[in-house]
C-alpha cells in the first residue's frame, strides 16, 4: 500500500494512505485529546476534544474524521485549539457531575477517602466507582482550566439495575457512542442504541426494556471501553483499579476462551476480553461469572479428614498421611473421576496415579452430572465391591456412591455435596490461580497463567497429587511445576464439543462447572432460569414489624424515610438516633431522627444511600414493612440558651440538624443553620430549615449555589461578623474533622456528631468505641454527641474503614434489589 | 387522516419494501401513515424485515419528532422545549397544559382528545416560547394564554 507524509507540530510523518489525521499523530506518539475515539471502533465524530488546524482548511476539523492527505501543515496545539477544547469540555460537563474539580477540599478529601465511596448515583467523582481510572477526569485535571463555569444539568435518568452483572447510571453518560459501537462491532445487532435527539439522547434500548429483553448477551464489553463511570460491572465496581493484568484462558466450558485476568492485591477481580475484536468475546459466565466463583465465600480453605463421623480440619502433612492409610490399603479398587474441565497437566497427573494404583481413570464431559452412563456402570462396580476406593475432583459422582465407597476423597475448589459425604477433603485452587494448558474442543492448546492468591491453604491440583504420590512412594512424581509435566503429555483427546454457544446467547450459558452448579455461586445467573440448589432465604420473607408510611429519593442519594415507630416517636428528643433492619438478616445501623410526631406515632430518617444496608433500606417503598426499629437511642442534645449556635450539616447531616435548629431556636438561641452540599441540586430541606431558623447559609463545593466552598467557609465568614457561642455539626466524619479543626483555632466549643459503625446500640459490643481526650467513649451511649476538640479522627476513620471489603462483598450481586425510581421524584438541576 | 389499517396488513405493507437499510426511514413513515403510530409490535417487525436490531430501528424512529409511539388526539399539543424556549419559560407552558388536559407529555387523554408532546425546536425561536396545536403555531405564550387556548378546543 501507499504512504503519504505530511507534517504534524513541525514533525515529518509518514502514514499508509486512508489512515485519519488522528491516526498518523498517534503513529508519530503525538497525543490528541479524544472522548469518542477508540483504537478499535472507527471514527464517529461526536466529541469534537480532537480538533485540530490544518493548512488551507477553514474552521477546525475534527482529526479523528479526516483523512491525512499528501503534504497536510497540521497544528494540534494552538492557543485557539486549547480554547477551543476547554470549551467543549465545559459543555460536555455541564451534563455531567464535575464538583470535585471546582471544590477547594478535593486534596484533603481524596486523601480522607482512598476509594471512592460506594454511593447508588454516582453525583461526582468522590462517588464514582470509575474515579481512579477515568479517561474523562484525568482530562479535566490535565487541562489549563479546572473550573468549571457552567452550571450541571442533573439528567435524574433512573439507575438501570434490573438486569445481572451491570449497574449503569446514565447520568454519567457523555454520549461518545463507545458502547453501542463496540456493541454492534461485536454482535452484528446492537444491544442498545441512541434514542431520542437533543438534549433527550440518551443511550437506551427499544422501548427502555431491561437487557434481559433487548438481545444483550452480557458480554461487558461496552463496560470495558466505556470511558465514564457509566457502564459498570456489579462484582468488580468498588474494589478500584485493576494492579495486574494477564493473559490467560477460561476453562469454565470446553470453548477455552482467552481472557485477560485483572487482579487486584492478588485478588481476582474480573476477567475480560483480551481484544476488543468479535472474536476476543466472552459469554457472560466467563466475564462476570470467574471473579465470583473464584472469589466465593463457599470455597474449600483447609483439609478436611473424616473421624468419627465428622470432618475434623487438619493440617496438610496429617491429611496426606490419612490419604495414603486410605489408598495403599485399597490398590487396584482405586477409581479417580475428574471432569474435562481440568488442565492438561492435571489430566495426566490424575492418570498417572491412577495408573500407578492399578485403577482408572474417567473423564466426563464437562456438563455431565451423575445420570452419565459411566457413572452408572461405577455405581455397579461400588455396588459389586470391584471398587472400594475413590478420587475425584468434584461432586460428578452421585451421593449414593459416595456412600458406598469405604474410601472417598474430593480435590475440589468449593463446597458440594461431594465434600460433605467425602472421607477426606483436599482443597484445591481454580481459574486463575492456575498454572498450565487447556485444550479446547477446537484442538487449540491455551495456556492459562497464575495470577490471583490462593485462599487459605488451596494448593493447585497436579500439587496435591505429586504430594499423595509421595506419601504412597510412587516415583514419576517429582514435579515442582506445571510447566514440567506439560512436555510429557502426548495426543491427548480434546474435550467434546460444547453443543450451544453462550456467547451468542447468554441463555446458553453452561449449566454446571465440575459438577456444580453455576448458579450457585453466581446469583445473577438466576436471571437466566439456570438450576441452583440453593433457595433464596432473602426473597420470600415477609416482614412483620414497621410500617414504611413514606419513601421518597428528595435528593439524589437522598432518601427520606417515614415509618410509623409510636413508642420511638413519643419518647424521641432532639439529637437521637434509632437503629434500623430492613429485614430480619439485615445488619443494624443507626440513623440520626431527622423529625418526629408523637400524636401521629411516626418518625422521619433520611437515608443516604452509600452500602448495603442503607441500600436495602432505600430500596423500600411505601406499604413495605421494616423487621426492626429501636430507639430512641443516644444522649439527647442538652437544650440550653447559649447565645449564638451554628449548626453545620452535610449530607444525612441536613436532615439530622432539622429537630435540634427547632429547639435551639424554641430555647431563645439566636441559630444560624449552613448546609452544605457538592452541588446545588444535591441540597434539600432549604424551606423546613429556614423556617425553624434565624439564619440559613448556603454552600456548594462547586460554588452553584450559595457560598462556594464547605462548611468550613461558612465558620470563617460567619466569626467575621459575629460571635458564635456555640458550634454542632453533623456529616460526614472528613467535614466534622476538618470544622473541628478549624474551630479550634478561632476557640468556639464545638459538638460533634459521631457516626461510628454500631451494632447493638446499647453500650455492650463495644463496636462504636471512640476515643475522646484519650478516654474510651461508647457512642451509642456516651453519644453521640462530643467534643469535637477532644476526638481521635484519625481513629475513628481507621475503625470506621476496618471492614471496607467485607463492605464491598456484601453488596448485591441479585437483581431482587432495584432501586428504579421514576424521575420526577427528583429535581433537575438548574 | 386515513383510517387506521388492520395489523393483518403488516407483512404485506413490508414485503413492498426491499430488505435494505435505506428503506428504514421510508418504512417508519409507512408504519406511522398505516397505523397512526408506532408500536413495539410495529419496531419488530420493521427490524426482523430489515435484518437491523429493535434497539437500532427504536433509536432512529426517536430521532425524528414526527414519529409518535401513541395515537394522536383529536388535538395535538406540541410543547417546545428547545434551548431558547427553555430559557423563556417553556416548562411553564407545559405546566399549564398538563393542568389544563390532565395529560402528561407523551401521552394521550383517555377520551381522545388531547395528546401533548414535547419536541425540541421548531425553529421559530424568535417567538420563544412556542407550541404548536393542531398544526397551527402559536407564539410568545404564557400559562394564562395556554389554559384559555385549550379551554377553547374543549
Ligand atoms: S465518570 Fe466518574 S470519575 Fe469520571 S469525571 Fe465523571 S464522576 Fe468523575
Ligand atoms: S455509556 Fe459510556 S460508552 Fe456509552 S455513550 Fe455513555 S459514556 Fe460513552
Ligand atoms: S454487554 Fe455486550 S451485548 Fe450487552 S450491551 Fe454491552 S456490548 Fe452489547
Ligand atoms: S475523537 Fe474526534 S470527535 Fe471525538
Amino acid at each position: 500500500m501507499s504512504t503519504i507524509k505530511l507534517s504534524i507540530d513541525g514533525q515529518e510523518v509518514e502514514v499508509e494512505q486512508g489512515a485519519t489525521v488522528f491516526q498518523a499523530a498517534r503513529e508519530a506518539g503525538i497525543s490528541i485529546p479524544t472522548i469518542c475515539d477508540h483504537k478499535d471502533l472507527s471514527p464517529y465524530g461526536a466529541c469534537r476534544m480532537c480538533v485540530v488546524e490544518i493548512e488551507g482548511v477553514r474552521g477546525f476539523p475534527t482529526s479523528c474524521t479526516t483523512p491525512a492527505t499528501q503534504g497536510m501543515q497540521v497544528s494540534t496545539r494552538t492557543k485557539r485549539l486549547t480554547d477551543l477544547r476547554n470549551c467543549t469540555l465545559e459543555l460536555l460537563f455541564s451534563g455531567h457531575p464535575n464538583s470535585c474539580f471546582a471544590c477547594p477540599h478535593r486534596e484533603p478529601c481524596e486523601t480522607h477517602r482512598p476509594q471512592a465511596t460506594k454511593a447508588g448515583r454516582s453525583t461526582r467523582c468522590g462517588f464514582c466507582a470509575n474515579r481512579e481510572e477515568c479517561d474523562l477526569r484525568e482530562m479535566v485535571l490535565t487541562s489549563e482550566r479546572q473550573e468549571l463555569k457552567l452550571p450541571v444539568m442533573y439528567s435524574a435518568y433512573k439507575l438501570e439495575r434490573d438486569d445481572p452483572f451491570m449497574d449503569r447510571d446514565y447520568n454519567l453518560c457523555v454520549l461518545c457512542g463507545r458502547c453501542w459501537r463496540i456493541c454492534e462491532k461485536i454482535h452484528g445487532e446492537p444491544a442498545i442504541s441512541i434514542i431520542n435527539r437533543g438534549k433527550w439522547s440518551k443511550i437506551s434500548t427499544a422501548f427502555d426494556k431491561s437487557h434481559l429483553e433487548s438481545g444483550c448477551n452480557f458480554c461487558g464489553a461496552c463496560i470495558d471501553i466505556c470511558p465514564t463511570g457509566t457502564l459498570m460491572d456489579r462484582y468488580a465496581r468498588w474494589q478500584g483499579k485493576p494492579e495486574h493484568e494477564s493473559v490467560s484462558a477460561c476453562i469454565l466450558c470446553p470453548n477455552g476462551c482467552s481472557v485477560k485476568a485483572e487482579n487486584k492485591g492478588g485478588k481476582l477481580l474480573a476477567y475480560t476480553m483480551p481484544g476488543f475484536e468479535a472474536e476476543d468475546r466472552l459469554c457472560a459466565l466467563g466475564r462476570f461469572g470467574a471473579a465470583q466463583i473464584v472469589n466465593s465465600t463457599k470455597r474449600l480453605t483447609r483439609p478436611l479428614v473424616r473421624e468419627d463421623g465428622d470432618q475434623i480440619p487438619m493440617s496438610w502433612d496429617d491429611a496426606l498421611q490419612s490419604v495414603g492409610k486410605g489408598l495403599i490399603a485399597r490398590r487396584g479398587t482405586v477409581v479417580v473421576v475428574i471432569s474435562a474441565t481440568t488442565t492438561r497437566e492435571e489430566r495426566f497427573i490424575y492418570d498417572r496415579l491412577a495408573t500407578a494404583l492399578q485403577g482408572h481413570l474417567i473423564v466426563l464431559p464437562f456438563e455431565a452430572d451423575c445420570e452419565t452412563p459411566k457413572i452408572k456402570e461405577l455405581s455397579d462396580s461400588v455396588q459389586q465391591g470391584k471398587v472400594q476406593a475413590l478420587i475425584t475432583n468434584g461432586p460428578l459422582v452421585s451421593p449414593q456412591i459416595l456412600k458406598n465407597v469405604e474410601f472417598s476423597l474430593v480435590i475440589d475448589c468449593l463446597e458440594s455435596m461431594a465434600s460433605q459425604l467425602a472421607t477426606i477433603v483436599l482443597p484445591s485452587a481454580i481459574l486463575s490461580e492456575v498454572d498450565g494448558t487447556f485444550k479446547t474442543s477446537s484442538g487449540k492448546i491455551r495456556t492459562l497463567s497464575k495470577s490471583s492468591i490462593l485462599p487459605g491453604g488451596a494448593r493447585p491440583e497436579w500439587m496435591i497429587i505429586c504430594l499423595i504420590a509421595k506419601v504412597l512412594g510412587l516415583n514419576g512424581f517429582d514435579f515442582d511445576r506445571a510447566e514440567t509435566i506439560t512436555s510429557l503429555i502426548q495426543d491427548d483427546p480434546a474435550p467434546e464439543k460444547f453443543e450451544r454457544e453462550p456467547r451468542n446467547n447468554c441463555r446458553d450459558i453452561p449449566i454446571r462447572f465440575r459438577g456444580h452448579l453455576v448458579a450457585d455461586f453466581v446469583p445473577g445467573l438466576k436471571a437466566f432460569e439456570l438450576p441452583t440448589t440453593l433457595v433464596d432465604e432473602a426473597e420470600d420473607e415477609i416482614c412483620n414489624g414497621f410500617a414504611l408510611l413514606e419513601k421518597k429519593e428528595i435528593a439524589p442519594n437522598m432518601h427520606l424515610l417515614i415509618i410509623e415507630a409510636p413508642q420511638v416517636a413519643r419518647f424521641a428528643l432532639p439529637g437521637q438516633f434509632v437503629i434500623l433492619m430492613a429485614k430480619e438478616t439485615s445488619e443494624r445501623s443507626p440513623f440520626t431522627l431527622a423529625d418526629w410526631d408523637a400524636n401521629a406515632g411516626t418518625i422521619s430518617l433520611i437515608i443516604e444511600e452509600v452500602g448495603r444496608s442503607s441500600r436495602e433500606l432505600t430500596s423500600l417503598t411505601a406499604g413495605d414493612q421494616l423487621a426492626h426499629v429501636s430507639g430512641p437511642l443516644g444522649l439527647p442534645l442538652s437544650i440550653q440558651e447559649k447565645g449564638t449556635i451554628f449548626l453545620g450539616g452535610g449530607c444525612y447531616g441536613i436532615g439530622a440538624i432539622f429537630p435540634l435548629a427547632r429547639i435551639l431556636h424554641e430555647a431563645g438561641n439566636r441559630v444560624i443553620c449552613m448546609i452544605e452540599a457538592a452541588s446545588s441540586h444535591l441540597l434539600y430541606w432549604q424551606q423546613e430549615l429556614a423556617e425553624v431558623c434565624d439564619e440559613l447559609l448556603i454552600a456548594t463545593k462547586d460554588g452553584s449555589g450559595g457560598m462556594h466552598g464547605g462548611i468550613q467557609e461558612g465558620v470563617s465568614s460567619v466569626t467575621e461578623k459575629e460571635h458564635i457561642n456555640q458550634c454542632i455539626i453533623i456529616g460526614c466524619t472528613f467535614m466534622m474533622q476538618q470544622v473541628s479543626d478549624l474551630t479550634k483555632t478561632f476557640d468556639i466549643p464545638t459538638l460533634v456528631a459521631l457516626n461510628p459503625i454500631m451494632v447493638d446500640g446499647t453500650g455492650m459490643c463495644g463496636a462504636c468505641r471512640v476515643s475522646i481526650a484519650n478516654q474510651t467513649q461508647f457512642a451509642c451511649v456516651d453519644g453521640p454527641f462530643f467534643d469535637g476538640h477532644k476526638v481521635d479522627w484519625e481513629e475513628l476513620t481507621l475503625r470506621r474503614n476496618a471492614y471496607a471489603p467485607q463492605e464491598i462483598q456484601a453488596l448485591p450481586q441479585g437483581i431482587h434489589l432495584t432501586s428504579c425510581l421514576p424521575t420526577s421524584t427528583l429535581k433537575m438541576g438548574d | 387522516m386515513s383510517e387506521i389499517l388492520p395489523m393483518s396488513l403488516l407483512p404485506s405493507l413490508l414485503a413492498a419494501y426491499d430488505r435494505e437499510r435505506e428503506n428504514l426511514i421510508p418504512l417508519l413513515q409507512k408504519m406511522q401513515e398505516s397505523f397512526h403510530c408506532l408500536s413495539p409490535e410495529t419496531v419488530k417487525a420493521v427490524a426482523d424485515h430489515l435484518h437491523l436490531s429493535e434497539n437500532d430501528v427504536y433509536g432512529v424512529a426517536t430521532f425524528y419528532s414526527q414519529i409518535r409511539f401513541i395515537p394522536p388526539g383529536r388535538h395535538h399539543i406540541r410543547v417546545c422545549d428547545g434551548t431558547a424556549c427553555h430559557v423563556r419559560g417553556s416548562d411553564r407552558i407545559l405546566e399549564a397544559v398538563e393542568k389544563s388536559t390532565g395529560v402528561q407529555p407523551g401521552q394521550t387523554s383517555e377520551d381522545g382528545s388531547f395528546s401533548v408532546e414535547r419536541v425540541a425546536c421548531f425553529g421559530s425561536c424568535a417567538l420563544a416560547p412556542v407550541m404548536v396545536v393542531d398544526d397551527k403555531v402559536f407564539g410568545r405564550m404564557t400559562g394564562t394564554a395556554t389554559r384559555k387556548l385549550i379551554e377553547g378546543k374543549e
